[in-house]
């Protein structure tokens, strides 16, 4: 389905516990957000693998934002820091594949987080939207 | 079940949330357990509900698991449409006769194909949408049941034979009886929930007089998935509202009612608050504004009492939605003009002192909660004492909060006094650890 | 690869079916490879489907299931029993949402919403396609409970799981049990006294040999997991080690402590908190004295350090105005001629606690209520307070109080200590900073973490019923699950590729639970995994620089095919309304049925017409035509044409 405005893909990574929960607040309440953002659930986000963020790239994602728990995991206190890594390792290998970094982020959301959801939600959008789509980008890795 | 179904360690009466909770409970712990609930369905006054209060989850999705875990639970069995005729106890053990009543539907024929419900011509009130929509003589009790079979109401059945010739299985039995039963058990828990307050005997507020004054059960009927109408629309004459009020404490902490027509001891005089009416009442207002973006809601109140976890920030969130909240006591409601259908509140506006009137094209009552203590005259060599708002007692309140006056019977939930959702279910909890530690120690 | 596999895509009676056209996807599912069945259904949690899928499972030997609703939140466990009646590996079936994050979520544009939800069943298709059979592992668990706190709560649960049979280890960090209830004074409703009831709770708790009580001891470390949890204690220079199979948080609350100033608090000694005047009417005789001087006159200020609309403390602490009202009660029994003024927001003696509000009116305790916005003001002269307030019940007239006494109301907030006990036992702290349940209706006492439970008021404020009735609840819970002597654990575990791990110590090393360590294996060092401390968070796997361990569930290839279904092209064309409605009415005539169902037929044949036209029409009250029209809507004979010009009725045609 071809549309004239263009809407960007986003692949959130959420846990199961708290940022999906936040989620789900949203749709309860209604409050809208683009529906091409679609959302995998997993226990933490210390859990999500760099080549499951390149796998989205490649199958025409433009961007991928990764709602951690933040302070409020309850696996790891470090959980910031682990997910950050994981960024960072994804960044790596993005530019690699002429990817641009901006491309990729992280927000902390708790589980009543409805409105900060879909306000990240918009403003990831705007900034991909400014980016363009994937299949056109020309970043050139430094 | 593959138990002797005579012999139980745990009776428990009524199947709403707080019953199923004790059940589950109790059958968690391995302990045989016999729900015996009146209706045609367990789920008691939840399933009936739209959403809940605070998190705003779906009634239905919240109970409908558990009143399937409940029914398949290998250590419950359960009897619906059965009345309780008598308990004794002897030596520590209660004898129960029980009569479960006809269906005039084999249950264990039957599909729930609906098939019979299609043609059979007889319309009756449907009692599930609180009166608001017919349904047919033969119908399955609601959408949700469990368990999901057709039953006759008999009293409006002109046995014309459409639905016995439509049923495929042959399910249809119009020759059925009453069935007496008896079972033995070492513990009893009551959990027959509350009666609500019924708006006629407030005669001032016009209920029943003037089609478009509702009670809030009719409300979250409208607003629920499983709704009687297509949309949110008065049952005066099929009008979007968009100026809509909420009566509070109708019914709760008002000692005026003395006297009113048809009104039996236990409707008499309810001083106390109901404690559930001011967060169901913001809960509707805050699904209203989403289903109507348009209207107005006014809620007039005495004291908002949104104590529980999270209550005060769901009614700060609703004033913030643009629910307008008004410090006062409607003193009559009346309807103009016939036509529009249209209402008058005349109320004291607390704060400024003054009498004042509002239009509103839609009034619900926010009914309080009336106790249900029907099963204390059962009890045939033992007295279950009632408190002085006629709950069942508590006899230890504070450490103790489910024994009652009879040793080895355990009250849960509202049958003990008003409470919302949570505190039903954490009284279950309690009320089966009670009767698990009594079972134990027999 | 699964090769039969059933999709059951949920109308959840409107919620889904309104905005996805679920009737198309269940089509165009059912081309999908690998899948055999693919069915709409009204409730897909409801009883009657539940069974439906069982039997399709049963008949058609499915080797997975996807179930397309609502948030796996929800239904998880219900899809996952159905599995097993039928004899399914519940690991073979996947739960998508296409409620929560897609109908609801995109309302707005059903046709996007319908797109998307094909990718959505798309990526669950996929996923199950590589689920795995899992086996729940079952462990030994020990029939010992720890509960944290010796307050009323813990007390209570210890007497209950002592009489089930469980051995109670009750610690305490204190030096005397009861908590604040030792302190306090009569009590509401029983109008004990709080000393009494902790005696008699005491008594009981001295009668069970299977509870050993620790009071001065501090909780220090605990590791394990469910069934066998380890709590190391300190008791004064010794140190216990304690092997328990479950844990009973009850450490209670703290009231809020005003701030230096906060209505004239710490400035004045005539401005004290409820908990201290308490014990002063307590220890009072005859007189009420407060520092040699007599009390005749108080103001209670409501609300202190609660219901803050911009503060931290946003909750109500539900026994405050209570617990006021019958302090005032009770001091008027107590002593002569006093004079009691109640400074309020909303009074919220909820249930039955309204009559001692009723009584305390007729008492003749003046009740004056303030908005937060303009709360009273406390003067002090020379340490004497005045009090300015304005009095929103008789059109905001200013008021200047006197008294004696300012009794402040305080609120309660959790614990100082609270974030330590949380972090130790891993509870996660809710946004009011109480301790946080998973579920306020379907799991109220339990916490994320198996076999840790809260009760009382560590979770949120609660009388003392309450919080006996929650610690209680806890106790059947835990009763339940350590009754049998051995525990089902869930199988989402990491696990270890022995032929590509190289130990690095990577995993172990970002490991929380001590879950992985080394061994030898084939003449190398691998990781190995503790299966009952796993929690199965997968932070280990991102870390492996071989990609040789991983989550059960989360495999590279579930979360890979779920990415790629998630993109996968749909040709969904718009939507046809259903037809199966209008069938079920085609079969049926109106012969039979009351006489005003013909009449409103006739009404509306050749017109679409609002209720008032009908009633009109055929001269009949419009509530009548509303129940009757609404029925033969319900049955099919009739349908909505929608909104009439001013969009303030509906309009109505016959059904065909």
């Amino acid at each position: 389905m071809s549309t004239e405005t263009f809407s960007p893909k986003i692949l959130v990574f959420s846990t199961d516990k708290i940022s999906d929960p936040g989620i789900d607040q949203a749709g309860l309440r209604k409050l809208h957000y683009s529906p091409s953002v679609y959302v995998i659930s997993l226990p933490c986000s210390s859990g999500i693998k760099p080549r499951w963020i390149m796998r989205a790239f490649k199958q025409g994602f433009d961007g991928v934002f990764i709602a951690a728990d933040g302070h409020e995991c309850s696996y790891s206190p470090k959980c910031a820091e682990h997910t950050n890594t994981i960024i960072v390792e994804s960044q790596k290998m993005m530019k690699e594949n002429n990817i641009n970094p901006k491309r990729i982020r992280m927000a902390a959301l708790c589980s009543v987080c409805a409105e900060p959801f879909v306000s990240h939600m918009g403003n990831f959008s705007k900034i991909l939207s400014e980016l363009g789509s994937l299949e056109t980008e020309v970043y050139k890795a430094q | 079940m593959s138990i002797d179904k005579t012999k139980y360690d745990a009776l428990v009466v009524g199947g709403g949330i707080a019953g199923q909770e004790a059940a589950l409970s109790l059958a968690d712990m391995d302990y045989k357990v016999l729900l015996v609930e009146k209706d045609l369905s367990i789920g008691g006054k939840m399933i009936h509900l739209s959403k809940v209060f605070p998190t705003l989850d779906c009634a239905a999705c919240i109970t409908t698991p558990k009143m399937s875990e409940t029914a398949r639970h290998p250590n419950i069995n359960l009897l619906l449409n059965t009345n309780i005729l008598e308990i004794e106890k002897d030596n520590g053990i209660f004898s129960i006769a029980l009569t479960i009543r006809p269906k005039y539907v084999k249950e264990d024929l039957c599909t729930g194909c609906q098939l019979c419900e299609w043609v059979c011509p007889v319309i009756v009130d449907d009692g599930f949408n609180n009166n608001m929509v017919g349904r047919k003589a033969i119908s399955i009790a609601f959408n949700l049941a469990n368990p999901k079979v057709a039953a006759i109401d008999m009293n409006h059945c002109i046995k014309c034979k459409k639905c016995e010739i439509a049923c495929v299985p042959k399910a249809i039995d119009y020759s059925m009886q009453p069935q007496n039963i008896s079972i033995e058990t070492k513990t009893v828990i009551i959990s027959t929930g509350f009666n609500l307050f019924k708006p006629e005997n407030k005669p001032q507020y016009g209920y029943g007089k003037y089609p478009n004054v509702i009670d809030a059960m009719q409300m979250d009927r409208l607003i629920a998935p499983t709704r009687p109408y297509n949309s949110v629309v008065r049952p005066g004459d099929g009008k979007i509202p968009d100026k809509i009020a909420y009566v509070l404490c109708t019914g709760s902490r008002d000692t005026s009612i003395e006297n009113a027509i048809g009104c039996s001891v236990d409707c008499a005089n309810n001083p106390i608050c109901s404690q559930i009416c001011c967060m169901y009442s913001i809960k509707q207002a805050q699904l209203l504004m989403g289903a109507l973006p348009l209207a107005d809601i006014t809620i007039y109140y005495m004291d908002i009492r949104a104590f529980g976890k999270g209550y005060e920030e769901f009614y700060q969130q609703a004033k913030g939605m643009g629910v307008s909240f008004i410090k006062g006591k409607i003193a009559k409601i009346t309807q103009k003009d016939h036509n529009s259908g249209d209402l008058i509140l005349r109320y004291e506006d607390v704060t400024t002192g003054t009498l004042k009137e509002a239009k509103h094209d839609l009034v619900v009552l926010s009914v309080g909660v009336l106790p249900n203590n029907e099963i204390a005259k059962v009890f045939t060599n033992q007295k279950l004492e009632l408190d002085d708002q006629r709950f069942i007692k508590q006899v230890d309140e504070l450490l103790s909060p489910s024994l009652t006056s009879i040793e080895g019977v355990f009250v849960a939930g509202t049958a003990a006094g008003p409470k919302d959702i949570p505190d039903s279910i954490l009284s279950a909890g309690s009320a089966a650890s009670e009767a698990a530690s009594y079972i134990n120690n027999i | 690869m699964k090769q039969r596999i059933g999709v059951y895509i949920c109308h959840c009676g409107g919620n889904i079916s309104d905005y996805v056209d679920v009737e198309q996807l269940g089509k165009l599912m059912a081309k999908e490879n690998g899948v055999l069945i693919s069915k709409n259904v009204m409730f897909a949690c409801s009883d009657s489907t539940q069974k439906e899928i069982e039997q399709d499972i049963e008949e058609n030997k499915l080797d997975s299931i996807v179930v397309a609703s609502c948030s796996p939140k929800l239904h998880t466990h219900t899809f996952r029993n159905v599995a097993i009646r039928a004899g399914l590996n519940p690991y073979n079936y996947t739960q998508v949402n296409i409620r929560e994050q897609c109908s609801w979520a995109h309302s707005d544009k059903p046709m996007d919403a319908t797109i998307k939800a094909y990718g959505l069943i798309r990526a669950g298709i996929n996923r199950v396609s590589y689920s795995e059979v899992l086996e729940s592992l079952e462990i030994s668990a020990q029939k010992v409970v720890a509960i944290i706190g010796a307050g009323v709560a813990g007390m209570r649960a210890a007497v209950d799981l002592a009489r089930m049979d469980n051995q109670v280890y009750l610690i305490e960090k204190g030096n005397t049990v009861g908590g604040h209830v030792a302190q306090a004074g009569r009590l509401f409703p029983t109008n004990e006294n709080g000393k009494e009831v902790v005696d008699r709770l005491y008594q009981r708790i001295r009668q069970q040999s299977n509870i050993t009580l620790f009071t001065n001891a501090t909780l220090e470390k605990v590791s394990g997991s469910i069934g066998n949890f380890w709590i190391e204690v300190k008791l004064g220079s010794e140190e216990l080690k304690l092997n328990v199979g479950s844990v009973l948080v009850t450490t209670g609350f703290d009231f809020y402590d005003p701030k230096e100033g906060e209505f004239g608090y710490r400035l004045s000694d005539r401005v004290i908190t409820l908990p201290d005047f308490n014990k002063m009417v307590e220890n009072s005789k005859g007189k009420l004295i407060h520092n040699g001087k007599s009390v005749k006159s108080v103001a209670y200020i409501y609300c202190v350090g609660n219901r803050q609309s911009k503060g931290e403390n946003r909750y109500c602490s539900r026994q405050c105005c209570t617990a006021a009202i019958h302090s005032s009660l009770h001091v008027h029994e107590k002593f002569e001629d006093m004079t009691a003024y109640h400074l309020f927001r909303d009074i919220r003696t909820y249930g039955k606690q309204e009559l001692l509000y009723q009584q305390s009116s007729k008492n003749g305790d003046i009740y004056i209520r303030f908005e937060e916005k303009e709360p009273p003001v406390v003067e002090l002269k020379n340490g004497n307070p005045t009090i300015k307030v304005k009095d929103y019940l008789t059109t905001k007239r200013e008021l200047t109080l006197d008294t004696d006494l300012v009794v402040l109301v305080t609120g309660m907030v959790p614990r100082t200590d609270s974030n330590s006990v949380s972090s130790k036992l891993k509870i996660p702290i809710g946004i009011d900073r109480f301790f946080n349940e998973i579920h306020p209706k379907l799991k109220p006492v339990e916490t994320v973490i198996k076999g840790v439970y809260i009760g009382g008021a560590c979770q949120g404020p609660k009388n003392i019923n309450e919080s006996v009735q929650s610690a209680l609840s806890g106790a059947a819970k835990i009763n339940a699950t350590l009754k049998s002597g051995n525990i089902n654990l869930e199988p989402i575990i990491a696990r270890v590729n022995a032929d590509s791990c190289l130990w690095c110590g990577k995993c172990a090393e970002v490991c929380e639970y001590d879950a992985i360590s080394s061994i030898a294996n084939g003449g190398k060092l691998i990781a190995e995994v503790n299966k009952a401390t796993c929690k199965g968070c997968g932070i280990c796997a991102p870390t492996c620089p071989s990609n040789a361990i991983e989550l059960a569930q989360f495999t590279d290839n579930e979360i890979e095919s779920m990415i790629d279904g998630l993109m996968s092209k749909a040709e969904i064309s718009p939507r046809v309304e259903s037809q199966q409605n209008n069938q079920k009415a085609g079969v049926q005539s109106l012969a039979g049925y009351p006489k005003i169902w013909r009449t409103i037929a006739n009404a509306l044949e050749g017109n679409t017409l609002t209720i008032p036209q009908i009633a009109e029409k055929i001269d009949q009250e419009a509530s009548l035509v509303t129940w009757h029209l609404m029925t033969m809507n319900r049955y099919g004979f009739v349908e909505s044409a929608g909104l009439n010009d001013n969009e303030d009725y509906f309009m109505y045609k016959l059904k065909k």
